[in-house]
């Protein structure tokens, strides 16, 4: 080593080298040589890789939990779909404790659990890191497949508020019908169970009011709007008895808390052009540009002896299904959004639609509101029904087999010894034949997926995982 | 140089460029240099325009009434990856290929010639990629949506330039390496290897599209993913900052850097807590805590380099604070050093859980980004080019006042386009604290997304302004007005004789 001037590692004729401007440090140790800087960063991070890389990738490997199910091929296609177009930019896959902490009712039904994310079916990640839209780990079965046409073909069409873009220049209708595929099977048994509700809830609506199957993919652009073929109504039923049956019956008769006010209408009316016009069209006739893509078709309220003011539609029916949905019409839950005042408003000034309230610059008035009169039949077979112990809410004892559960849902108007015909058949209305439709889809989904996941090489759990029963999270 | 001061009748003439200063005698080629960097000035308009698109669809999602390849989610990981890989990555090698020779004292880089090569192959495969995107192939992983053959395309690039730069630093005459130079030898490395790992090229899967470059276990993927995208920065753009940092402020105000040991920390500390906190992107998701400890520790020791680094610049600049007003490139470098600063405090706070629970998923985190790419990195990358041009050319910038537009026009932009997108996040999450959901907060949200246009629009503008500067500058003679103050001079201690 020289000692020349203490400069160690420095030939003396390097000074001459140096620019000017670059002033040695006094006391020049720990000289970094490339070696150091290459080979000593290098080490420094693979130091901390093997902390923060290969460590937990070695020692975290959560098995399935309870909830996890594998994904169908056709969802498979529609997940990489998802990857490939950036989906993720938006929603989440994942959601928080304290998104089910704050908003538990319907958006987020449950904390995502690790064992969620099992088997290879399931990469690459879709945890993202932004939500301008709602986290989708929890959307499975929320919404019907039509519903889900016609907001991918445009979001505007069923939710006039998105800032989804619209992906009808995107998709063929295949891609489409796998993308649903993955919407309505990525949340496990839990959402596997609701798709399986929301299959047989369409079954039963468009049989029972006459409506042919929802076009496919983006088919529902070029198409118009079904019509229904008015089936006949079995002997010893009125009308409206399967509709009524997707009612819990404390609504059947119950009246509007709010006062007809024009502040009342005015708002209501804000709301129904905010939220309802995509289907129920600018003129509340129904013929929204989303209508094309569902059957049944979207309710006509111009009319003051239909949709509006007629048979089933007293308010509290309205409000029911404003704030739970219509399993199997792409009316969806819109508890989620609205305050209980807000949906009451709608529902007053639903009532005054056949008054041309919703004609440009004007005000809804008290004297536009549209008295419901149930007629001698309905309430006639109300009385019969309408009894307090025979109200599925009211009882207090809690039904452990998840597709009883899901059948409740689905038709909380049935009492538990109810039987009725969906109308135009021959076809049983009841909660048990309800839970065992829902248990035979819910099964049919689950084992086909099993099936192809095996055929595919994926990592399954244990054969007993599947016979898990599925859970009903939350507050559904 | 006294011929050309000869007095004559020829001086009247505007005289033609390259009279007094010939390229042959300019000590340093600086053909890859020049070719990075005009590449990034391009790119930086070109990502400018895609964030742009993005800003209008959150005003008016129909804006383009549905082109697919103008959609949303198509063009955010193009501006993204465009951000990171075609402006930065490209500004970076620019001025690394500039500024290595003379830290080495070699004439130029070890192959001038393999550095634009490796230029034109990184255009291409960025064109690719980008079209790749806009046309739905995707490996969907955030940060490395780049399908696999890109992403092999990429590495091969990368490692070229890392031999170039080993290369010329086996070659350097300087014996010991400058602070920067220790940055330009380990930065290229860790991303390379970054890289590699975060984006499993030894899984190709569909190589055309999703799935592919991922781990088979999700959550595994997602740490991975995270790990990589935050290195991104962590081991590439933050240290290639400090690096360019150390050469301009010191270059600038000729004064030797404060601290020696002060560099040894924060390039030491950078590659120890740097490399572990990308887990702090997904707090709240089902991985384990331990690595959440992990990445939020990391998160606060990072400070340790940061403050270094800063403290070392303030020392280096003190008494220097004039130029800051009068020389251009080093307030941008500055300017780009403070947010740079803010961006790291920030960032400790978000990562703790606290307060993660809150900014989480909103409008706060892209406020976050856009203070390190746009705030930090892309104003420096604009000082940095200005300084660059300037000094590759041998002549002075075009224009003064379009710099300084360029100057105020984004960083304005920026400022406001920050200060919005954070209240609009802090609106966001405290609304979702009362579970409200998301659809409803997005009418309350107008006004931001309105303004963040209108900021974004500045800091589009800004980067033209930077192009007609650099272009006026490259294609016309700017060093005519010097030279004829010169000659005036000259003529005023030496009148011309009349024959």
């Amino acid at each position: 080593m020289s000692t020349d001037d203490g400069r160690s590692g420095l030939p003396p004729e390097a000074d001459e080298r140096i620019p000017r401007g670059w002033a040695r440090h006094p006391r020049e140790r720990m000289l970094i040589t490339p070696i150091i800087a290459g080979v000593g960063g290098l080490l420094a991070f693979f130091t901390v890789v093997a902390i923060v890389v290969w460590l937990p990738i070695h020692t975290f490997d959560p098995p399935a939990s309870a909830d996890w199910s594998p994904l169908s091929n056709q969802a498979v296609a529609g997940r990489n779909i998802f990857a490939a177009n950036g989906c993720y930019v938006c929603h989440s896959g994942y959601s928080r404790p304290q998104d089910v902490r704050n908003a538990l009712y319907f958006l987020y039904p449950k904390i995502s659990q690790p064992g969620d994310f099992f088997g290879s079916d399931q990469s690459p990640n879709l945890l993202g890191t932004e939500r301008t839209g709602p986290d989708l780990s929890q959307e499975a079965g929320w919404h019907p497949d039509d519903w889900q046409r016609a907001h991918f073909y445009d979001p505007r069409f069923v939710d006039p508020m998105s800032l989804m873009p619209s992906m009808k220049s995107l998709f063929s209708d295949k891609q489409v019908e796998q993308l649903i595929s993955f919407v309505q099977m990525r949340s496990g048994k839990s959402g596997l169970l609701r798709y399986a509700g929301q299959l047989y809830s369409k079954h039963v609506v468009i049989t029972n009011q006459g409506f042919p199957p929802a076009p496919i993919g983006f088919e529902g652009a070029h198409a118009t709007i079904a019509e229904s073929a008015e089936p006949k109504v079995p002997a010893g039923q009125i009308p409206e008895v399967p509709n009524l049956a997707q009612i819990d019956r404390g609504y059947w008769l119950s009246g509007d808390p709010l006062p007809v006010t024009p502040q009342n209408l005015l708002r209501g009316k804000r709301v129904f052009l905010e939220r309802c016009v995509g289907c129920h069209g600018i003129a509340g006739d129904g013929k929204g540009p989303g209508a094309k893509f569902m059957t049944p078709a979207p309710a006509d309220f111009t009319s003051a002896d239909d949709a509006c003011c007629g048979g089933d539609t007293g308010p509290g029916d309205f409000y029911y299904r404003i704030l739970h949905g219509w399993p199997g019409t792409g009316m969806e839950n819109f508890g989620d959004r609205l305050t209980v005042d807000d949906i009451w408003r709608v529902v007053l000034f639903i009532k005054t639609i056949p008054n041309h309230t919703l004609d440009r610059n004007v005000l809804p008035q008290p004297k536009d509101y549209i008295t419901w009169q149930p007629s001698k039949e309905l309430l006639g077979w109300i009385a019969t029904r309408q009894k307090m112990t025979s109200n599925a809410s009211f009882d207090k004892k809690a039904v452990t087999d998840p597709f009883m559960q899901e059948a409740m849902r689905m038709f909380p108007g049935l009492a538990a010894g109810d039987t009725f015909y969906i109308n135009g058949t021959t076809e049983t209305l009841s909660l048990t034949a309800a839970r065992n439709a829902i248990r035979s889809i819910y099964f049919d989904l689950l084992n086909r997926a099993w099936a192809q996941a095996k055929a595919r090489g994926d990592k399954l759990p244990p054969v007993w995982q599947k016979a898990i029963p599925p859970e009903v999270p939350g507050q559904q | 140089m006294a011929e050309g001061l000869e007095p004559s009748a020829a001086v009247m003439e505007p005289p033609e460029p390259g009279r007094y200063l010939r390229k042959s005698r300019l000590p340093f080629p600086d053909g890859a240099a020049k070719h990075w960097l005009i590449s990034s000035i391009f790119w930086l308009t070109v990502v400018d325009l895609f964030g742009l698109v993005l800003a209008m669809e959150f005003v008016s999602p129909e804006v383009f009434g549905g082109v697919s390849w103008l959609t949303f989610s198509r063009i955010r990981p193009s501006h993204v990856n465009g951000v990171i890989l075609a402006w930065l990555t490209m500004m970076y090698f620019g001025a690394l290929f500039y500024m290595l020779p003379r830290l080495v004292g070699t004439r130029g880089m070890w192959s001038e010639r393999l550095g634009i090569v490796t230029c034109w192959l990184w255009n291409l495969m960025f064109l690719l990629g980008v079209i790749g995107l806009l046309t739905g192939h995707s490996q969907g992983r955030e940060y490395g949506e780049f399908i696999w053959p890109l992403d092999i395309a990429l590495l091969v690039i990368w490692c070229a330039n890392i031999v170039n730069i080993l290369a010329t630093v086996a070659m350097r005459t300087l014996r010991p390496i400058y602070v920067s130079v220790w940055f330009f030898i380990a930065s290229p490395l860790w991303l390379a290897v970054d890289y590699a790992i975060g984006n499993a090229i030894w899984r190709p899967g569909n190589i055309w599209g999703a799935p592919s470059g991922a781990l088979a276990n999700s959550l595994s993927d997602a740490m991975l993913n995270w790990w990589y995208a935050h290195n991104l920065f962590g081991l590439w753009l933050t240290p290639m900052l400090i690096a360019l940092t150390y050469y301009i402020v010191p270059r600038v105000t000729n004064t030797p850097l404060y601290s020696y040991t002060l560099s040894l920390v924060s390039f030491w500390g950078m590659a120890f807590f740097y490399t572990g906190v990308g887990d702090h992107h997904i707090l709240q998701s089902p991985t384990p805590s331990w690595l959440k400890t992990i990445a939020e520790i990391s998160s606060w020791m990072l400070l340790v380099p940061v403050f270094a680094f800063t403290i070392n610049i303030l020392g280096t600049m003190k008494g220097n604070w004039d130029k800051f007003f009068t020389n251009l490139p080093l307030r941008f470098t500055l300017t780009a050093f403070f947010f740079y600063f803010l961006v790291n405090i920030q960032g400790a706070f978000e990562a703790l859980q606290p307060f993660n629970r809150l900014t989480h998923f909103t409008n706060f985190v892209v406020a976050h980004a856009h203070l390190a790419l746009l705030g930090a990195f892309t104003i420096l990358g604009m000082g940095v080019i200005d300084y660059m041009v300037a000094q590759i050319w041998a002549k002075p910038l075009w224009s003064r006042t379009l710099t300084e537009w360029m100057y105020w026009l984004v960083t304005i932009g920026f400022t406001g386009f920050f200060s919005v997108l954070t209240l609009a996040g802090f609106q966001q999450g405290l609304e979702w604290e009362q579970g409200v959901p998301e659809v409803n907060v997005l009418p309350q949200l107008h006004g931001y997304y309105i303004a963040r246009g209108i900021f974004g629009a500045m800091i589009v503008l800004s980067g033209i302004v930077q192009i007609v500067n650099v272009g006026m500058t490259i294609f016309t003679d700017t060093a005519e007005r010097g030279r004829r103050e010169t000659l005036a001079v000259a003529e005023a201690i030496a009148p011309p004789v009349q024959a």
